[in-house]
């Protein structure tokens, strides 16, 4: 479980990034930190493992103070995967790239089983004696996701994981996280994707300048028009369809989002005849 | 990391008298006043150099900019002198500190009020080639972009476990290698990039290069430069040929 | 006389065994507004770069056939003359903003050129207020924020006046209203300048409202050229994995439900249309 209580960060050159922050995020849920670009999204994210510390209030993950623990003691527990794999990425070989982390969180004697299972997981036992800078980018993607979540911690943090990503790859990301998140994993999506998320339907933060706007589902954060207007987001293809229909054509439910539902809210139309 | 050390070499955008000048009168002065403060040994004579350029200080409003430098540098100056007090004696060794004074503050105006496009600008009106003073001021450009990048790489293997500042010697040099690698990979990755969008603004193409804001030398700069001759020249004539007055030559008795 | 002609071109990469694009015949007509999309390593990023030059003289590889731009076969001009018919903006602004202030980045290109300062002044001008730049004149390219950076680098290849712009996921790094302001700018451009654009872009919804016509590449090859509803609706589109707009995969299932529905929206005015027509 992670607590914010009462977050401020400033940054050393003086800007203030987080003012105030007060959130809960249980066990087995999924979230999306949303927001315009500076508003303090990855900020917020990096007090989860420890990579900042408070300026002021606290961070409390299972029940612990981040400032009485390092950041490699944190990332047992809490897994980072960063926006560019590139920025990962230096052994050898993918299996190097593995066991690195796994050493360095301090895994011995289970250290090969871990690394063989994440191998496995991420569908890259064929590239064990590879390069990782040989691979394709959908492939070092993969290899930065494993190197992370090898160590099986519990909460997994991603910072805009779909930035550049074709279809392909997002489906894939998309059931890997579902598939994490039923196995009880904590997920943490940094992210401005909103037809992603709107696949994905987490729990959605938004963060405007430092602060949390609003905190709730799907239907209610992407649907309403000042908090997408206020945080630089823009309403999902669908829900923008549906409320047009609403202004132009027919009575419709102004929290569409997907295209089963709107489906569903046309099914009057759809049986009487009309469509 | 503190690069307070730097704060008084990093360009300002301001609107003075001093930054109005063409850089080479400020890269003329920045040289004019290093000689000056290296032909004299003199205390008082020192003395009067650094006060002298406190004013130019003022004018360019970077006082503020200069004092986190001297600051950042009190460690490197009370060595100077300790050591000099101790192999020289008083006098000279306040001599020392008021000539590393005297040098600090005139470089340190010249980089606070040249903006780094002036200065590659007055490399190429130096018959310097483009290609040359545009890497250098390209260099200057990516400094924080790449500041940036290695902070995240850092943070990024932070997030795999790695701990700097754990083990002995070779071992901490060993932990950089997480960092090293992919900041050379990405920076490389960049410049190909960069590289890619030169050519496409047609960079180096034709040898008759238009530069859209050439420097001219005016009033104020000449009107600079020759009040630093003359002053160059008095000095070196009152050293060399008619001698310093009695009263420049006091110094600390012992 | 098309703008833009590729006859059976095929190129590969110096140090590739496969080609990365192959047998490309393709038309584009001065004025024209493209989507060029398609899954990751499909060849989209080739393709365009065969068209300012930058195929065969920057990147080196084998290329076949004839690329003929504006009357002009690239590989007899240099990548130097063909940034004055042709300008191109690449994904990350930061490596296209080499100067330290935006008044240089735009004079870069036309100084190259040794064109003369009033011209290029006059057309700094032009630029700055067409993109509505004047206020960030002295910024340095860190001041900007990531929307900004992107409209400073269309506008440094604007000063060179190019009849083609050329853009490499120009929104991929932006936050969904700076991308909706990139892509509205794109469309005022085509419009009041009749400058023929390439765009490629994962998300495809962001460009319906704007684009003629959609290319859709799959393995080095154009599988699809066509207009949005031709392309979009097509067995290939759905096949080759690329994102489907959602008001597109809404259309596909209601028809499914309802064969009267013939039209093939892409638009959400379309969709709207479609809907109120086939309801009567």
């Amino acid at each position: 479980m992670i607590e914010v209580i009462d977050l401020s960060y400033t940054y050393p050159d003086g800007t203030t990034a987080l003012r105030d922050v007060s959130l809960k995020i249980s066990d087995g849920e999924l979230v999306a930190i949303m927001g315009p670009n500076g508003a303090g999204k990855t900020t917020l994210v990096k007090h989860f493992n420890g990579l900042l510390k408070p300026s002021k209030g606290k961070v409390l993950v299972d029940g612990v103070s981040t400032d009485k623990m390092t950041v490699a003691e944190l990332s047992r527990k809490v897994g980072f995967v960063f926006q560019n794999a590139d920025h990962q990425l230096f052994a050898e070989t993918v299996e190097k790239e593995i066991e690195f982390t796994l050493k360095n969180l301090g895994f011995q004697e289970n250290l090969e089983e871990l690394k063989v299972k994440a191998l496995e997981e991420f569908d890259l036992l064929k590239y064990r004696e590879k390069s990782p800078f040989s691979l394709s980018g959908g492939e070092r993607k993969r290899v930065a996701l494993a190197s992370v979540l090898c160590a099986n911690p519990k909460t997994i943090i991603l910072d805009e994981p779909t930035a550049g990503q074709d279809i392909i790859q997002k489906n894939n990301l998309l059931e890997l996280i579902r598939r994490f998140n039923s196995e009880g994993k904590t997920i943490v999506i940094v992210s401005h994707d909103i037809e992603f998320i709107v696949d994905l339907n987490p729990r959605i933060i938004v963060l405007v300048s430092g602060r949390v706007l609003c905190d709730g589902s799907v239907q209610h954060v992407l649907t309403n028009k000042s908090i997408l207007e206020y945080s630089s987001l823009t309403p999902a293809q669908i829900t923008e369809f549906a409320w047009r229909l609403c202004e132009e054509w027919t009575p419709l439910p102004r929290n569409i989002v997907t295209v089963d539902q709107l489906l569903a809210a046309l099914k009057e139309h759809i049986i009487g005849g009309g469509l | 990391m503190s690069f307070n050390i730097f704060e008084a070499f990093k360009y300002r955008r301001k609107k003075t008298f001093i930054h109005s000048l063409d850089p080479r009168t400020k890269l003329a002065l920045a040289l004019g006043v290093s000689a000056l403060s290296i032909i004299f040994t003199e205390l008082i004579v020192l003395l009067i150099i650094f006060l002298s350029l406190v004013p130019l200080l003022l004018i360019a409003k970077s006082i503020k900019e200069w004092t986190s430098t001297v600051k950042g540098l009190t460690l490197l100056i009370v060595f100077i002198l300790f050591v000099n007090i101790i192999f020289n004696g008083l006098s000279f060794a306040i001599s020392m500190v008021l000539r590393i004074f005297s040098l600090i503050t005139a470089f340190s105006l010249f980089f606070l009020t040249v903006h780094p496009d002036e200065l590659s600008q007055a490399l190429i009106q130096m018959k310097i080639p483009f290609s040359f003073a545009f890497a250098m001021s390209m260099a200057i450009r990516y400094v924080p972009t790449i500041a940036n990048e290695a902070q995240t790489i850092r943070e990024a293997q932070m997030s795999r476990g790695l701990e700097l500042e754990k083990g002995g010697f070779t071992q901490r040099i060993k932990n950089f290698i997480p960092i090293i690698i992919p900041l050379i990979v990405s920076s490389i990755r960049r410049a190909i990039s960069i590289a890619e969008s030169l050519e496409s603004r047609g960079f180096g193409a034709y040898p008759n290069r238009t530069y859209l804001l050439p420097l001219k030398m005016r009033k104020r700069d000449y009107t600079v430069l020759i009040t630093l001759l003359a002053a160059i020249i008095i000095s070196v004539i009152i050293k060399f040929v008619v001698g310093l007055p009695p009263l420049l030559l006091l110094s600390i008795p012992f | 006389m098309p703008l833009i002609e590729f006859k059976n071109v095929s190129f590969k990469y110096g140090d590739a065994e496969s080609y990365a694009i192959k047998d490309i015949n393709l038309k584009i007509d001065e004025g024209e507004f493209i989507l060029l999309t398609g899954s990751t390593g499909c060849g989209k990023t080739t393709l365009i770069r065969c068209i300012n030059g930058l195929i065969p003289h920057f990147h080196q590889g084998a290329l076949e056939g004839e690329i003929i731009v504006n009357g002009y076969s690239t590989t007899e001009c240099t990548v130097a003359f063909l940034s004055t018919i042709v300008g191109i903006v690449f994904q990350n602004p930061e490596n296209q903003l080499v100067s330290l202030n935006v008044l240089r980045e735009l004079a870069f290109g036309p100084e190259n050129m040794g064109i003369p300062r009033e011209e290029i002044n006059k057309r700094i001008m032009e630029v700055a207020e067409k993109l509505e730049l004047k206020h960030l004149l002295d910024k340095t390219p860190i001041e900007l924020s990531g929307g900004e950076q992107q409209r400073v680098a269309i506008a440094s290849a604007l000063t060179l006046k190019p009849r083609i712009l050329l853009l490499d996921e120009p929104t991929a790094n932006l936050d969904p209203k700076s991308a909706k302001m990139i892509i509205e700018l794109l469309d005022t451009l085509n419009k009041s300048l009749n400058l023929t654009i390439i765009v490629i872009e994962h998300r495809l919804e962001l460009l319906m409202d704007y684009v003629n016509r959609v290319i859709l590449m799959e393995n080095g090859r154009i599988i699809a050229d066509g207009k949005p509803s031709e392309v979009l609706y097509s067995h290939e589109a759905e096949r080759s994995g690329v994102n489907i707009p959602r008001l597109i995969r809404f259309f596909k299932k209601l028809k499914e439900l309802n064969p009267k529905l013939i039209s093939n929206p892409v638009t959400i005015r379309e969709g709207v249309e479609a809907l109120k027509k086939v309801s009567e």
